[in-house]
């Protein structure tokens, strides 16, 4: 083989789950050529498979698949699927990377995707994205939405196993497919590396967990969220395997391969399995709400934003029941194939009948860590992830190579999104004196002038694979469509979103001459900026795109009444029409970046983003509150992982005050803010002076606190502490000649007024437990809890301080604990802590001489001073609300501004620092940009009808409308870089003088007259 | 919450149980794996994970049956998530129990059991002078050094009436294969195991050492034993007195002997046959598909499998010196698998363990339709396919 020539690029990113694809793209918006390669068919990862995603129960491949054609059409990504790395040489800066490029047989030129080879296949094999759950053919397209959308040819080929049939070579038009093809490999140089090759899900069959792979109504979730699916294996309906009927009653067991020490099993806890199982509960129950649901689990670890109150949502469903016991298969019934399970409740062993179990199985390291690690020269943990440091959460143990999403050890789709964006900060960093040099910009067809032309509309109408087209009947819809004025053209896909079925849509808008475009398919919130895109490809406005929303407005609602729903849908098509007909032209305006950051808040978060900005090459502007940097972490000592802490933030200070281009003020507070994306201007108080900042992003980085306990005689008994004033104490040796010491959990969380987990309590209970332990052995410690939530790899510790005699007490409130002081047999004065153990069927009395309370984290004041300055929602716990709970985990619902650290959500140290990373990332996206893009779709006032009331300036939630001097007088004037499009001013202006363009009266009147009129034509 | 007691740990008790080896009760994190799997709550409540939490906190209630109740089967700690050692800590808690003088309900026959191995070196009250008795006429030598291998006949061979039966087989079956034995008579004691489980730690040492000097004095290289129970203290508990002799179990030696020809098994069976693995064959030894594997050399033999098999095998509740103690009617282990072996339809349930054939032949008689199930030892199925051994 000879060695082809290298190609050049910035960064490589190696693995193309929902991580790798974000790092793609964040580090491609920066201008930087990325290379992302995938060893599967085609690109999403694990997420693709997923049904759903907690806690919003958002339809999983509807917020990815956008991404994946983002990635497609983003001028400056390359995508190598069906590709491995061969070889790794090189260091930071410049690597030189073989890649082996496996035989698809299929060339991605060539096909058309059209699938005529896959009916004519004749070798049926269980589809591996489907779990093996439902048959496919040799040669097929890995799913629906799959990028690139090419078939791939299995190994289980009766060409490739022996020669004996090439039918899907002769019966393909295009002669794309090529039997004899080899394996090739590709030389590719770049500047750095991100590995983000995801997790593998622990497989039960080895060790025959649970009668995995022999009793056949046992499945595992992922097969589950298969099963979930509308494009699973029965089109969303759940039928278990044996006799696929609808299983009416259906067990869920936690912890398979996870928190065991059992060989073949992970010690540590695989941190998202409770909350995955109660979304599958959730959604059973909305496939089926007479289904019973059992879910045999352990502690349950409810411990990220928001997911309190899901599990709450969970257990409170009807016939849904929470049994905390870890389970054995009784046995199978060989006449119903059910399954039996034998469980411990109320202290006697049980056995249930179920039709269905759920494996709830845990994350491990992918399956080639190994390979990889070597290959990239990086080093695992000792549970064979990647290697990383709590203080440098991205960067592995070789320079240049750095690690997103679940390749570092457990974890849920915002951290996985999170991390890729911290990645892609670093990298950015190392590579900035190239930037932009290998860019390319994106060239679109010139727009054509449609003024003059009749107008002609294309309905494109989609099945949603089987989430609409089941409900509505997606052709007499289209039969329907045909027949509305304007109309020159209507068809139907099973997927409109797939690349190719946009790429026809471009296609056709030029062949047909069509000069609107109506997609009656899902959600302009997840899909209009494709689809707008695809207006663009095909040369005509953007703006000449409306969407009928068929699926949440009707197929997903009106499920059971399939006539009533189609005709819904005809009149949703007919309004969209009726509007699309009036819709006009719209420019969007370029507003140029101020390349300078403002973070606000100077802890542990904000110094690590504002670094991280600058070593990507922009200034920072970093406010903090008080006359230190450090925040809350001062009063941290060390954590878990052992990093101490008071000498790694003081490490950070020191480089804050070093780098030249972060400047700081102390003692400073923000009074005002103005500006839009790209252009803030805002001003400080410093020091009894006031500064006026310029800068194009902003960083809410304001931290957290911790609750001040009013519980357990905190405050009336100096021997009552928080764990923070334990540590304190700890670090001054300051313990006295206590003998015992009783620590209680979820002080301030988890009750009615704060109704959730805050997250870091339970691992800094252990810790602290584990400090006394190694100073003082002989030292009684109880921790008193109701679930351990010690997620991901502080299990391992969890267990170590049970080791080390710290004794855990399990309590169910309201039968809490309850503090008194007393005497102990001696006379001695204590404190008495008392509290039902629910194994003894007893009451514990604990004589200790230190009380310490896990007091929540709290949302700080400043927090909500400066959510409503910057505009940023809060939670209802008073957190920052981000853009998106899944893939836009740092980003605000206002442009430009982003959210890190406790004021987001409290976390552990690690995670602050790899989530200010991310934010560092996102905010280094825009500001290598010199402009950024305002909507179109923006607020416009007709000077000559505006009586200058000022109503729609108290209107605007954001600023955007203000005054304009003219010669009649003062006139309400909008800033387009502002508006957001809501439209509330127009609702309040007395004379129609203000108008939201793209949602004009005309189009809405139109719209609505279509709704009232069956005849409207 | 105020109907409940209220108790207090106690260090002194938790120091005591670490001490007795019961340290890793600690680490329960309470999932309540160990009683789901627990074959005691397939006849009767019982919580092991109890005893666990009780011994952890200090509270282990030493004048209570439930502490003697493990059978040591093994398998709550093969499935444990945690690495609890639950039979480490009820054998802990029975050293405690042990050193207050506390043996209640059932468990006083521990205490006679105790006093026995002390005086005659086996728990039955049997004079330690007749220990050879069921050897007499058989032509078997006493042992000496140069010869092949030790048979160590151990306490139900040389005493049980049923097991004495398997003992002749086996000296049959030895002797068909033309193998250099010997056993050590009157010099030989009870190993030690079951002693042990029952939380006498001093009485178990006695006998241990009692042992090694023999086998020393003797030149014994390599040990034939019929009882996983003398296997496992031969191979796990002689160690810790730091040594080590080559021990083989009759299932081992027998799957050698016929896949190397030295027995050659002619005589069809002609029945179906199910085989039990003892907990200490299996579950603690590992030792699964030899037996299997003489059984399927069987001509004529049809194996069929029960449902609780290997790892998952069905405890006979002889185990951790519960076969000195009454089990009332209806929780004993013994029925249910008996139960479980005439549902395969088998006619022979086949053991490897001198406990669980004891168990097994107590239940026959005792359960209704019993007596329609043959139980026997796995050599003495050898033994009928031989051709010309009369089976005692």
């Amino acid at each position: 083989m000879t060695t082809p020539a290298a190609r050049f690029g910035d960064v490589m990113v190696v693995g193309a789950g929902m991580s790798g694809i974000q790092a793609a793209l964040d580090l491609a918006t920066a201008g930087y050529r990325v290379f992302l390669v995938e060893k599967a068919p085609a690109v999403g990862g694990k997420m693709a498979q997923l049904d759903k995603t907690f806690p919003t129960n958002d339809c999983s491949m509807c917020i990815e698949s956008p991404k994946f054609i983002e990635c497609d059409r983003h001028p400056n990504i390359e995508i190598l699927t069906h590709t491995e790395v061969r070889s790794v040489a090189g260091e930071a800066g410049n690597f030189t990377v073989t890649l082996t490029r496996k035989p698809r047989f299929v060339d991605e030129n060539l096909c058309t995707g059209c699938t005529t080879c896959n009916e004519y296949c004749p070798i049926p094999i269980p589809d591996p994205f489907n779990q093996e759950l439902s048959a496919s053919k040799a040669i097929h397209i890995y799913f629906a939405q799959a990028v690139p959308l090419v078939p791939y040819i299995d190994e289980r080929c009766r060409y490739l196993e022996d020669g004996t049939c090439a039918i899907c070579e002769s019966v393909c038009k295009n002669h794309a497919i090529d039997l004899r093809q080899q394996p090739t490999d590709e030389v590719i140089t770049v500047g750095a590396i991100v590995l983000s090759p995801g997790y593998g899900a622990f497989d039960p069959r080895p060790r025959g967990d649970y009668g995995y792979g022999t009793i056949q109504n046992v499945v595992t979730s992922l097969d589950f969220e298969r099963l979930l699916c509308a494009t699973g294996p029965h089109e969303g309906e759940i039928l278990r395997p044996s006799d696929r009927k609808h299983p009416h009653k259906i067990a869920w067991i936690h912890c398979v391969g996870s928190r065991q020490v059992l060989a073949g099993g992970h010690s540590y806890c695989s941190a998202v399995c409770c909350t995955y199982v109660q979304k599958q509960v959730i959604l059973a129950k909305e496939h089926d709400a007479s289904t019973e649901a059992v879910i045999f689990h352990n502690d349950i670890r409810a411990y990220g934003k928001d997911f309190e109150r899901f599990y709450e949502r969970a257990k409170r469903l009807p016939g849904v029941r929470f049994e905390r016991s870890y389970v054995a298969i009784g046995r199978e019934i060989p006449e119903t194939r059910n399954v039996t399970i034998r469980y411990s409740s109320d202290g006697a062993v049980k056995e249930e009948e179920f039709e269905l179990v759920v494996l709830g199985i845990g994350l491990g390291p992918p399956a080639d860590a190994k390979r990889l690690a070597q290959q990239f020269g990086v080093e695992l943990d000792a549970h064979g992830f990647c290697k990383t440091d709590p203080g440098n959460p991205a960067a592995t143990t070789r320079p240049g190579v750095f690690v997103s999403g679940a390749f570092k050890g457990p974890m849920d789709i915002p951290e996985a999104v999170v991390t890729a964006s911290g990645a892609g900060a670093l990298s950015s960093a190392l590579l900035r004196s190239r930037r932009g040099r290998l860019a390319r910009d994106r060239v679109y067809p010139a727009e054509r002038d449609v003024s003059a032309e009749d107008v002609r509309v294309g309905v494109f109408a989609c099945h949603c694979g089987a989430n609409i087209g089941r409900v509505v009947d997606v052709p007499s819809l289209v039969e329907y469509a045909r027949g509305l004025g304007h109309v020159a053209h209507a068809e139907e896909s099973l997927f409109v979103c797939s690349t190719d079925a946009a790429a026809k849509i471009s296609g056709t808008i030029r062949e047909k001459g069509l000069n609107r475009v109506v997609v009656a398919a899902c959600t302009p919130r997840t899909h209009e900026p494709l689809f707008r895109d695809t207006l663009r490809e095909g040369g005509i406005n953007q703006y000449f795109f409306d969407m009928a929303n068929i699926r949440e407005h009707c197929s997903w609602v009106h499920a059971k009444e399939k006539e009533e729903a189609t005709q819904k849908a005809k009149d949703i098509v007919r309004m969209s029409v009726a509007r699309a007909v009036h819709l006009e032209p719209l420019q969007e305006s370029q507003l140029p970046v101020t390349h300078v950051a403002l973070v606000v808040g100077g802890g542990v978060a904000g110094m690590t983003c504002a670094l991280s900005i600058a070593d990507q090459g922009f200034e920072v502007e970093l406010v903090e509150k008080d006359e230190e940097l450090g925040g809350m972490a001062r009063r941290i000592r060390t954590t878990l992982e052992g990093l101490d802490v008071r000498d790694y933030v003081r490490t950070l200070v020191r480089k804050v005050y070093r780098h030249p281009l972060v400047h700081v003020s102390h003692a400073a507070t923000v009074t005002d803010t103005s500006g839009y994306v790209g252009s803030f201007v805002t001003t400080v108080r410093c020091e009894g002076r006031t500064r006026t900042i310029r800068h194009g992003v902003t960083v809410l980085a304001t931290g957290a606190g911790e609750y001040r306990p009013t519980e357990h005689l905190y405050g009336q008994d100096p021997r009552v502490l928080t764990q923070l004033e334990l540590e304190e104490r700890l670090a001054n040796g300051d313990l006295g000649d206590a003998g015992a010491v009783a620590m209680i959990q979820c002080v301030g969380c988890r009750s009615e007024d704060r109704n959730y987990c805050a997250r870091v309590c339970c691992s800094q209970a252990v810790k602290n437990a584990l400090l006394l332990k190694k100073r003082r052995p002989d030292l009684e410690v109880y921790i008193l809890f109701r679930d351990m939530r010690t997620y991901g790899f502080t299990e391992d510790s969890y267990r170590e301080a049970a080791g080390k005699g710290v004794c855990f007490v399990r309590f169910e409130p309201p039968e809490g604990p309850e503090v008194e002081p007393a005497a102990d047999d001696e006379g001695r004065a204590v404190l008495r802590v008392t509290v039902p153990d629910p194994v003894l069927g007893q009451k514990l009395a604990l004589d200790v001489d230190l009380v310490v309370l896990s007091a929540a984290v709290v949302p700080l004041a400043g927090s909500q001073d400066a959510a409503r300055l910057f505009k940023v929602a809060m939670n209802p716990d008073g957190f920052f609300q981000e853009a998106h709970v899944k893939l836009r985990p740092v980003d605000t619902a206002g442009d430009g501004v982003f959210i890190c650290g406790a004021a987001h959500y409290p976390k552990h140290l690690s995670e602050t620092i790899a989530q200010a990373l991310g934010a560092a990332g996102r905010a280094g996206c825009l500001l290598s940009q010199d402009s950024v893009t305002a909507s179109g779709a923006v607020c416009r006032v007709d000077e000559r009808r505006c009586v200058s009331c000022g109503a729609c300036l108290s209107a605007c939630g954001y600023g955007a409308v203000g005054w304009r001097e003219t010669l009649e007088g003062k006139r309400a004037e909008v800033n387009p870089a502002l508006c957001k499009g809501d439209g509330l001013c127009c609702a309040q202006c007395p004379t129609g003088a203000i108008a939201l363009q793209h949602f004009t009266d005309e189009e809405i009147c139109h719209q609505i007259d279509a709704a009232l009129s069956e005849e409207w034509n | 919450m105020s109907t409940l007691d209220t108790v207090a740990p106690f260090a002194e008790i938790v120091a005591e149980v670490s001490r007795a080896g019961g340290e890793t009760s600690r680490l329960c994190y309470q999932c309540g794996k160990c009683d789901v799997v627990c074959p005691w709550n397939r006849v009767r409540n019982f919580s092991i994970r109890k005893v666990v939490r009780e011994a952890s906190l200090g509270l282990s209630e030493i004048g209570l049956d439930d502490i003697w109740r493990c059978t040591t089967c093994g398998t709550c700690p093969s499935q444990c998530p945690r690495g609890v050692g639950q039979i480490e800590v009820s054998v802990a808690v029975r050293r405690v129990a042990t050193s207050y003088g506390e043996f209640a309900g059932p468990a006083r026959k521990v205490r006679a059991a105790g006093t026995s191995l002390a005086s005659e070196g086996n728990p039955l009250s049997q004079e330690r002078g007749r220990r050879a008795d069921w050897a007499r006429g058989l032509g078997v030598r006493p042992f000496a050094e140069g010869m092949e291998l030790l048979y160590f006949v151990g306490c139900y061979g040389s005493f049980d009436p049923r097991v004495r039966k398997v003992s002749v087989a086996i000296a049959k079956v030895l002797q068909r294969a033309g193998v250099d034995f010997g056993i050590l008579g009157n010099e030989e004691s009870c190993c030690g195991e079951s002693i042990r489980k029952a939380g006498n730690e001093e009485v178990f040492r006695a006998l241990a050492k009692a042992n090694i000097k023999a086998f020393i004095d003797r030149g014994v290289k390599r040990i034939l034993v019929s009882s996983p129970h003398c296997y496992h203290a031969f191979t796990r508990d002689y160690p810790e007195l730091m040594v080590h002799f080559e021990v083989v179990h009759l299932s081992e030696l027998l799957a050698e002997l016929v896949a190397d020809g030295r027995l050659a098994l002619t005589c069809s069976l002609g029945k179906r046959v199910t085989y039990h693995d003892p907990c200490y064959l299996g579950r603690h030894s590992g030792i699964y598909d030899q037996p299997r594997s003489v059984l399927g050399r069987v001509p004529g033999l049809e194996l069929v499998e029960m449902p609780d098999c290997r790892q998952d095998s069905l405890c006979c509740g002889g185990g951790g010196g519960r076969i000195w103690l009454e089990t009332p009617k209806g929780e004993r282990f013994a029925d249910l698998r008996l139960a479980q072996a005439r549902e395969t339809g088998a006619s022979v349930l086949v053991t490897s363990c001198p406990y669980c054939l004891s168990n097994f032949e107590d239940s026959r008689l005792s359960i209704p339709g019993g007596d329609a199930l043959e139980v026997k030892d796995l050599v003495e199925v050898v033994a009928d396919s031989l051709d010309g051994v009369d089976a005692p």
